[in-house]
């Protein structure tokens, strides 16, 4: 091998080393999320209780869960519109085995993830060996699973379902003082996968991919393994979200869960930041996003505004945060996307 | 020969239809001729399932604009734009008293000012299509929501339309044919033809599909590329008008989910857009495709619905239409590989 | 006993389809060298590299590593064997860091972790080795200039403990306070017993930093000479060979006022100073190096990036095109230079791609497209350009380089403009229907259009301009008359400067200065 190529001692500069791990637009967010919070608990005081906060926590949990899968699909440059059916046949089969067998929640959990992961590498293969574009091939699976799902079901609702998994849902069950069970789970994993993306090799490879595909290859990157890992984990997360939805439920279950849910997910991670585009994205502007959706659904329903009226804030939302992402990526000199 | 006519249907899109379309025909003609169907698969009862065609065609054909368009180019929102103007539409017919025409010519308007919204955001501020459109969805589905409480309107002028839904005869070759849904001919025809005759015959047309082959090189033509992005995204929004009046007549009532109950009207819209040979990348699609493809899909269903009846018929739609795209996109990507592209 | 030579080339050649890129290729480059390979466009070059680089396979030929014979099947093989290319495109991930980038798919871990704190002490080792400041490791390669993500490169091809470095024309984009950083790492790294193959167009920065030169001609390496032994005069004279292709030219000497004027024309940072008249019925050419400023130039008259500084007249009257749209409508045709890009709708038929800027002509009270005519049209645009086609129906994608290039080159036609500007015309394109464009183009010139042809191709250039700017560091400097020859004109591109562009023979004491 040659001699090294250095002919100085480089001084080695101490400081930061990665970049900071928050963006601009995460601490915007977070601003935001804190204003709205402090407005709404201003204008309707029961919004500053425990027993307002603790159940938006609870219902913001699956939507951001999904995606933390979802920024990862979306940074290589893909995206899942199957996952609200994914999450319908999780559901289905975890409630049909918590009411038939009896199964505890470990299992019920591990069921969910099996067959989720199962789900999403069905997406994954077609997208990465069928070269198709990703949103064509999971608005196919969309339908394909939802047939699965509604054949597992047989009748139109799944009914009694034991109380097995409380300990992620609303009650006090759910909560070990006063935090809930759930939400726990949701940090703990989007820790997991924050020091995932930042700090191991594979994770960022998932950043270089979006960037450029070709360059990625070149550079010795396994392309097609990390695509389908991408789907796999967001099946996985959407069968343990599948649990929690079932455990924020009641004791039955209706064939329509998980409808539309595709949506919800990919507005919380568009408004956190992560490009449609691909090649960047982070976990923290997701559970964020999520947070700021869930807290306009709560918060419009605690101030006796019609509910629906929430989704007009959303997509304001959607609009603020992408346009303000557009006119950051405007004033990049060495960017050459296709100009018009 | 056989390799040629192989490589003939793979690459022309509406070959490949007509061929499934008489398939589909066919092999469910002769399953009900053998008493395999719970009723007749005959040439009346496709004739009427064709009341379902009007609005999934027409809303495929503002897909079709939309997605011919080119950079990413969706329509996610028309479903959300039905609803708000079919609510909309209930409100200037059905309540205020405005006569049937200048109603109609209300809701294609305010379609018409949605696909504004959608074609400023995408073609002039650079929003991404998905994106931009989701965010649309979410706003007009909420104001279809608030803007009569959640509440449906039924009033007795919006009921009446319901007469409205009769069968006709097809003009000019009417004879031979049973009689059609009226939305077909009042509707979905014009909407067809013009919609055809713009892409086909007209400089604007031309020009939607330089902008979606190569926006570029579009560019260095001196064509307009923002303004014929924008327009696309405009006619859209008016096609999802009319498709509101369809379908408050069919209903005989506007309702504030219409357009975005269970997965919405966008996604069949899209699905059957792809399947008519639409390339999702722009430049590429046709009427007759978008036409064949949404024959093919309602008669399969309708197909589907006798075979299987009850719930688990509707389940088993489901379940042809996810099949049916998958194959069709890897098809698609198939021949983009070994022949260039379809045309 | 010497060692054997990092890298030993021989009877490389390699086809594609009908085209010979290489028919004969032998190189010899030792370690611890920097070996030049200069030739023209359509020389070898590109595809010789792409060959060393594992990007292609050569059809005959073998190659030896330090003496042992391999077999380089994939850019991964060239990697693995110490192959580094950096190309003048840098492929490089915009949104990751600098100190991500340069190790991306050679990550240092420590425990299934990435060992940043490894990863950057090495980043900021070859930062300072390239001349970046340290303070970049943790900043978006996205946010840097393309110089520096170019630097970015060079450190990505360092980290991979290159053994054989090839530069693809690194000057190219770098001002000449870059260069010198760039030829200190070159020389560092020759030193260090690194094979440097640099490819360049500015054959006097050869005589700073290459130690041997090899010239390619029309597929062929003719040899490799210590760069003592050379001028820029005499490389230029390899490189165009000694028979020239003199067909006799008919030289217009129009008069009357200029149709398009450039005055004091400049875009800051691109070009500066910029004068040129073209009037009715004359070919005016623009000739210039890659980096030299002339494409910019084009792009300033197209409308695309307006200039700065200085006035663009049409007629007589003051002009400011804002865009393509714009310049047509001031009656300047435009043929753009990257065909692929800008110019082809690439599966759309041949009548498509005519009538594409030209609707309104070809319509009905402008609206309804007048198919008949666009039919006409294009037939008769194809009999006039002599494009090879069953129909007017064929998608340009099926299209040979040449034939594409004619149809969009007939878009341009349609309205008859009287200004016509036309950016690297053959680029891409066959002999044959090279001639056959420069035929069209003169027969334009005959008719009266005012041509301005912007190319970088030097017999092109010589071959139809009647009169010919010479462009070079961003400004026009020489201005040649017909007589002119190849070899004068390369060596006033290449920066020989006028003062050594007589008659000196081979063999100059010491190497030649640059001239500021």
């Amino acid at each position: 091998m040659s001699a090294p190529v250095l002919q100085r001692p480089a001084p080695v500069r101490a400081g930061r080393v990665l970049p900071f791990p928050v963006t601009g637009q995460e601490v915007v967010l977070l601003v935001v999320v804190a204003v709205l919070w402090v407005a709404l608990a201003a204008a309707t005081p029961a919004f500053a209780t425990e027993g307002s906060i603790v159940p938006l926590l609870v219902a913001m949990t699956p939507i951001a869960l999904i995606g933390i899968g979802m920024t990862v699909v979306i940074v290589t440059g893909g995206i899942d519109v199957s996952v609200g059916s994914i999450v319908m046949v999780c559901a289905v089969v975890v409630a049909k085995a918590l009411v038939g067998s009896g199964i505890g929640l470990p299992a019920a959990v591990g069921l969910g993830m099996v067959v989720g992961a199962a789900l999403g590498l069905v997406n994954g293969a077609l997208i990465a060996f069928g070269r198709v574009q990703a949103i064509i091939i999971t608005f196919g699976t969309l339908n394909l699973f939802r047939f699965a799902g509604l054949q597992v079901f047989g009748s139109a609702t799944v009914e009694g379902i034991p109380a097995t998994l409380a300990p992620f849902g609303r009650g006090d069950e759910g909560r070990t003082l006063g935090v809930p069970h759930s939400f726990v789970v949701l940090l703990v994993v989007a820790a997991l996968a924050w020091a995932y993306l930042r700090h191991t090799p594979g994770g960022r490879h998932f950043f270089a991919i979006g960037g450029d595909q070709d360059a990625a290859r070149l550079a010795g990157i396994r392309v097609r393994s990390r695509i389908v890992l991408g789907y796999v984990l967001t099946g996985l997360l959407a069968g343990v979200a599948a649990c929690f939805v079932i455990a924020q439920g009641t004791s039955s279950l209706a064939a329509s869960v998980g409808s539309g849910l595709e949506l919800s997910v990919i507005a919380a991670v568009v408004i956190g930041g992560t490009s449609i585009t691909g090649g960047r994205g982070s976990v923290l502007g997701t559970l964020l996003g999520a947070l700021l959706v869930q807290t306009v659904r709560t918060g419009v329903t605690q101030l006796g505004w019609p509910s629906q009226l929430s989704d007009l804030f959303v997509g304001v939302f959607i609009i603020v945060a992408v346009g303000a992402d557009l006119l950051r990526q405007r004033r990049r000199p060495g960017r050459r996307r296709g100009t018009t | 020969m056989t390799a040629r006519a192989l490589r003939l249907v793979l690459t022309q899109r509406t070959a490949l239809l007509v061929v499934l379309l008489l398939a589909v025909v066919v092999t469910l003609t002769t399953l009900s001729q053998r008493n395999y169907l719970s009723a007749p698969y005959d040439a009346s009862y496709l004739a009427a399932t064709l009341i379902n065609a009007v609005p999934l065609a027409m809303l495929a054909l503002a897909e079709l604009l939309v997605i011919t368009s080119g950079r990413g180019g969706i329509d996610l929102s028309v479903g959300a734009i039905v609803s708000l103007t079919g609510m909309v539409f209930g409100f200037a017919y059905g309540q205020w008293g405005w006569p049937l025409a200048p109603a109609i010519v209300l809701a294609l308007v305010l379609g018409a000012a949605c696909g504004a919204l959608n074609g400023f955001l995408v073609a002039h501020l650079g929003f991404p299509a998905l994106i931009a459109t989701l965010a649309t969805y979410y706003a007009f589905r909420s104001l279809a929501l608030v803007v009569n409480d959640q509440k449906p309107i039924n009033s007795p002028p919006v009921q009446a339309l319901y007469s409205t839904a009769t069968s006709v005869r097809v003009p000019l070759v009417g004879a031979a044919l049973p009689e059609v849904p009226l939305g077909i001919v009042t509707f979905l025809l014009p909407t067809a033809l013009v919609v055809w005759v713009v892409l086909a015959r007209t400089t604007a047309g031309r020009r939607l599909y330089a902008i979606g082959t190569n926006d570029v090189a579009a560019r260095w033509s001196g064509i307009d590329v923002r303004r014929t992005r924008w327009s696309a995204y405009v006619a859209a929004g008016a096609i999802s008008g009319l498709v509101a009046v369809v379908t408050v007549a069919q209903f005989a009532s506007a309702r504030p989910d219409a357009g975005t109950s269970g997965n919405g009207m966008a996604l069949p819209a899209i699905t059957i857009a792809i399947l008519g040979g639409v390339a999702i990348t722009g430049g590429v699609g046709r009427v007759a495709g978008v036409v064949l493809a949404t024959l093919l899909v309602v008669w399969l269903n309708a197909g589907i619905l006798l075979a299987v009846p009850g719930n688990e018929g509707s389940q088993f739609q489901l379940f042809a239409l996810g099949v049916v795209l998958v194959v069709a996109a890897l098809l698609n990507a198939l021949t983009q590989r070994r022949y260039g592209g379809t045309r | 006993m010497a060692a054997a030579p990092r890298l030993a080339v021989h009877g490389v050649a390699k086809r594609f389809g009908a085209v010979r890129a290489l028919r004969h290729a032998d190189l010899v480059v030792e370690a611890g060298s920097v070996h030049a390979l200069v030739g023209e466009n359509g020389a070898g070059k590109s595809t010789l590299i792409k060959i060393l680089s594992g990007a292609e396979t050569a059809d005959a030929g073998t190659l030896l590593f330090d003496g042992r014979e391999v077999a380089v099947g994939s850019t991964t093989a060239a990697m693995a064997l110490g192959v580094a290319t950096v190309y003048q495109e840098p492929q490089l991930f915009a949104d990751l860091t600098v100190a991500e980038n340069v190790f991306t798919g050679r990550e240092v871990t420590r425990g299934g972790r990435v060992d940043w704190a490894a990863q950057n002490a090495r980043v900021l080792e070859l930062l300072d080795l390239i001349g970046l400041p340290a303070r970049c490791a943790t900043v978006a390669v996205g946010t840097l200039s393309i110089a520096q993500q170019q630097q970015v490169s060079i450190a990505k091809a360092l980290a991979g403990d290159a053994r054989l470095l090839i530069l693809d024309e690194p000057s190219a984009i770098l001002t000449d306070t870059e260069i010198e950083v760039l030829f200190g790492v070159v020389r560092r790294l020759a030193a260090s017993g690194v094979a440097v193959v640099y490819i360049s167009h500015r054959l006097d920065e050869l005589f700073t930093i290459a130690d041997v030169v090899t010239v390619m001609r029309d597929g062929e390496t003719l040899g490799t000479w210590p760069i003592g032994e050379l001028s820029v005069r005499r490389i230029a004279e390899l490189m165009v060979g000694g028979v020239l292709d003199d067909r006799p030219r008919e030289h217009r000497v129009a008069d009357g006022a200029p149709r398009l004027e450039l005055r004091g024309l400049g875009l800051e940072g691109r070009f500066h100073d910029v004068d040129v008249a073209v009037r009715a019925g004359e070919v005016v050419g623009l000739y210039g190096l890659v980096g030299s400023g002339v494409a910019e130039i084009a792009a300033s008259v197209y409308g695309i990036a307006p200039a700065t500084a200085g006035t663009l007249h049409v007629d007589g009257a003051e002009v400011r095109p804002r865009s393509p749209r714009h310049a047509k409508a001031l009656g300047i045709g435009l043929l753009p230079s990257d065909r692929k890009q800008q110019g082809m709708f690439s599966f759309q038929p041949i009548s498509f791609n005519i009538s594409a800027g030209n609707l309104r002509l070809l319509s009905r009270a402008r609206v309804l497209v007048d198919r008949r005519r666009e039919r006409e049209v294009a037939r008769r645009m194809i009999e006039r350009l002599a494009v090879k086609t069953p129909s007017e129906r064929q998608p340009l994608s099926a299209m040979s380089g040449g034939n594409a290039q004619k149809v969009v080159l007939a878009r341009q036609l349609v309205d008859r403009p009287g200004v016509l500007v036309l950016a690297e015309p053959t680029q891409g394109v066959d002999v044959g229907a090279k001639d056959e464009i420069h035929r069209i183009i003169a027969e334009l010139a005959d008719a009266g259009t005012a041509v301005l042809v912007v190319t970088s191709d030097l017999p092109e250039a010589l071959r139809i301009s009647d009169r010919l700017h010479v462009v070079r560091d961003g400004t026009t400097t020489a201005e040649f008359g017909p007589g002119a020859t190849q070899v004068d004109v390369l060596a006033a591109a290449a920066g020989a400067g006028m003062a050594s562009a007589g008659e000196a023979g081979a063999g100059e004491a010491g190497p030649v200065e640059r001239q500021p």
